[in-house]
């Protein structure tokens, strides 16, 4: 009696596992779809934008040297240097601001810490390109709209308003017992020294977290970079390129080369956070926690 | 996004003022400085400047630095493809090319922000001696002249001429017969050509806001009921996301609609067989129709803002100007419009030049520019998707064209 109830709870567990299973792939494979299929596109040799089969009928690695060997009239390897450079220096510099102001409002008790922070919270319901147009005078007064320069004025424009994003940084450093900055400030440490010696090292999994946010605004941003960038084409970002590539002049020719491009560019995130993974679910869960 | 986006948002509020009070500064000055040097930036798609065709942009400013040894011209080159260059300069102005290349279509969104210059004296009458009457209406508001045009814009007919005879495709419904056509039917800028052939109109003559448009009545219907036999026609195929040309290429299509921008690829696709007309009739109620396609132009558009007014000015009508044009034609088959060039043997006998100015001359209407059109694309292109889609048959025929000749007329708002 006792075997056979046993047997039905495997049998009732066995059935469930599978639904589940079941389900969870059907779902895998609808959440897959597109990507594959932007993989086997920049694989594929048929010409043009328009195909009538899922799976290509012949493969080429064409129109991965196309995007590199044909620079004439859209220069990739110049837009990927560029968008890389960019979002290279905005993510160190908006990565520092986020966990030193973090830092301030977690551990500093001063006067306008509350009103900053309920400012900081009503500008964040507002969209940031509602501000590009003014944005972009602004770098223009400043002499930053030509030539190289754009490159600083779009760094400046990436990291520029990361103080404003501090929330999850800061519920992290929360959960830090303060006893232990307590008994760094008795020995003697100054409160840089605190947070550079002593917050920094036990926050591994926020500054992992800070890094990758940071580093794809930049990566990824296409509406600053196409307003600030205007005429000057080798100061173009990829997603401008990318954009570029889908204009009717060139889709026909360059549409097999675009989803090639679009498999590059998630090359340096998939790196970026496959080295970084492991940090990354502690950051989000701790932070939550917080 | 968000975040980065606040900060600078807030420091635009601050400094908003300041910039304003900044730029009214620095605003244009006056052309004659008695210096030799001059500096002109200007800007093109980025093929005019490229390598592989023959650096049409740089060797046409270096010619024309030749021509005037009275100024040292350093040129400085930026890309802005005609579609978007309008926005561009519009968008500041004092910050853009002093010579620019732009489609008709946006020239009012250039005019009310004084970012274009006019042409007068000399110039104007050089531009109105080398172009058709209507290529000029197509870059003119108020009776003032705004570019020198260099090129048409349109679309028309690509066919295989080993399915089609030239009788064959003077008449759509003839050519359904013996092969398979395919045309962007869910596209607004290709769907209005039954409409227009029937005698719809827009905006009057095309310039008269107040006149509105008028795609009602009987012939409108008749239009939307020929649409709906034409799309349940198996050998009709509807032309989106670049099937048509794919159809070319793998024989499932015989004809397409398009323009000289895919030409190129569709030589590739047929070979010797490519033949290009203007477009074809069409037979409503027993009576044949002309299709009447959209067409502007591009120009040559001076800065209005320009430091160098004079320069600028002259360069903007050398590139615009014959010997450019053959060289535009020859690097880069952009099709020519100067009337001169036109009559020269080479080019008047190429089907594809004969084929485009066919279709700017005789079966297409110039498209209108008043600010309302642009209330004119999203009905006509939902009515081609409801044909597609089955939703629009020849029961809801009258009030489906009845509706959208109601939303073309109306800015959605009031």
């Amino acid at each position: 009696m006792a075997g056979k109830k046993l047997q039905s709870a495997k049998k009732k567990k066995m059935i469930n596992n599978t639904i589940v299973h079941i389900v969870l792939a059907v779902l895998a494979i609808i959440w897959l779809f597109p990507i594959v299929w932007v993989i086997l596109t920049s694989f594929r040799a048929e010409k043009g934008s328009y195909v009538s089969t899922f799976f290509p009928k012949a493969f080429t690695l064409d129109n991965y040297v196309k995007l590199f060997t044909d620079t004439s009239i859209l220069n990739f390897p110049q837009m990927f240097m560029n968008t890389l450079f960019i979002a290279i220096c905005s993510c160190i510099l908006s990565a520092f601001y986020v966990l030193a102001v973090s830092y301030c409002l977690s551990r500093l008790k001063f006067k306008m810490r509350k009103p900053y922070m309920n400012m900081a919270m009503i500008l964040g319901l507002f969209p940031g390109f509602m501000s590009m147009i003014a944005v972009y005078f602004i770098l223009k007064a400043m002499g930053l709209t030509e030539g190289s320069l754009i490159k600083l004025a779009l760094i400046l424009c990436y990291s520029g308003g990361a103080g404003l994003s501090f929330q999850i940084a800061k519920g992290f450093f929360d959960t830090i017992p303060v006893a232990i900055d307590e008994a760094a400030l008795l020995d003697g440490c100054t409160r840089w020294q605190i947070f550079s010696r002593i917050t920094l090292p036990l926050s591994k999994p926020i500054i992992v977290y800070t890094v990758l946010t940071s580093f794809m605004a930049p990566w990824l941003d296409f509406i600053f970079a196409k307003v600030i960038c205007r005429a000057n084409s080798d100061q173009y970002t990829i997603a401008i390129g990318l954009w570029k590539m889908l204009e009717k002049e060139y889709i026909d020719s360059w549409y097999t080369s675009f989803a090639a491009g679009a498999v590059l560019i998630s090359i340096p995130i998939a790196i970026l956070f496959l080295f970084m993974q492991r940090y990354y679910v502690d950051g989000v869960s701790g932070a939550v926690k917080g | 996004m968000m975040k980065r986006g606040l900060a600078t948002f807030l420091t635009g509020i601050m400094t908003v003022t300041l910039v304003a009070a900044g730029l009214t500064g620095c605003g244009s000055s006056t052309a004659d400085k008695g210096s030799e040097k001059v500096r002109l930036m200007v800007w093109s798609p980025s093929e005019d400047q490229s390598k592989d065709s023959g650096e049409w942009l740089q060797t046409m400013c270096n010619n024309f630095a030749k021509e005037h040894p009275e100024w040292d011209i350093t040129f400085v080159y930026g890309v802005a493809d005609e579609a978007t260059a309008a926005d561009q300069v519009a968008q500041d102005p004092e910050a853009s090319a002093d010579v620019f290349m732009y489609a008709n279509d946006r020239i009012t969104s250039l005019t009310d922000a004084d970012a274009v210059a006019k042409f007068g004296g000399k110039y104007k009458e050089e531009i109105e001696s080398t172009n058709s009457e209507v290529l000029l209406d197509s870059l003119t508001v108020d009776g003032e002249l705004y570019g020198v045009p260099f090129t048409t814009n349109t679309w028309y007919m690509f066919y295989d001429k080993s399915v089609f005879s030239e009788e064959d495709v003077k008449n759509l419904d003839t050519m359904l017969e013996k092969g398979t056509v395919s045309f962007p039917f869910t596209n607004s800028w290709y769907l209005p050509a039954f409409y227009l052939g029937n005698g719809c109109t827009l905006f009057g003559d095309g310039t008269d806001e107040s006149k509105g448009v008028d795609f009602a009545g009987e012939k409108a219907v008749d239009v939307t009921n020929y649409a709906i036999d034409l799309a349940a026609n198996p050998n009709f195929k509807i032309d989106a996301d670049g099937s048509g040309l794919a159809g070319l290429r793998d024989g499932s299509v015989n004809a397409m609609f398009t323009g000289s921008w895919d030409a190129n690829a569709i030589k590739e696709a047929l070979g010797d067989n490519m033949g290009v007309s203007s477009l074809p009739t069409y037979t409503i109620n027993g009576q044949e129709k002309q299709m009447l396609a959209y067409a502007g132009s591009k120009a040559i558009g001076v800065n209005a803002h320009s430091e160098y007014m004079e320069q600028a000015v002259a360069l903007a009508v050398y590139l615009g100007g014959s010997d450019a044009q053959r060289a535009h034609y020859e690097m880069r088959t952009v099709i020519p419009c100067n009337t001169e060039l036109l009559k020269e043997k080479d080019i008047a006998s190429d089907p594809l030049v004969q084929a485009q100015n066919d279709t700017f001359n005789n079966t297409s209407i110039l498209q209108p520019f008043v600010a309302s059109m642009s209330n004119c694309w999203v009905p006509v292109e939902n009515m081609g998707k409801g044909i597609r889609n089955k939703s629009v048959t020849h029961e809801n025929a009258e009030e489906q064209t009845e509706a959208m000749n109601e939303a073309m007329n109306s800015n959605g708002i009031n």
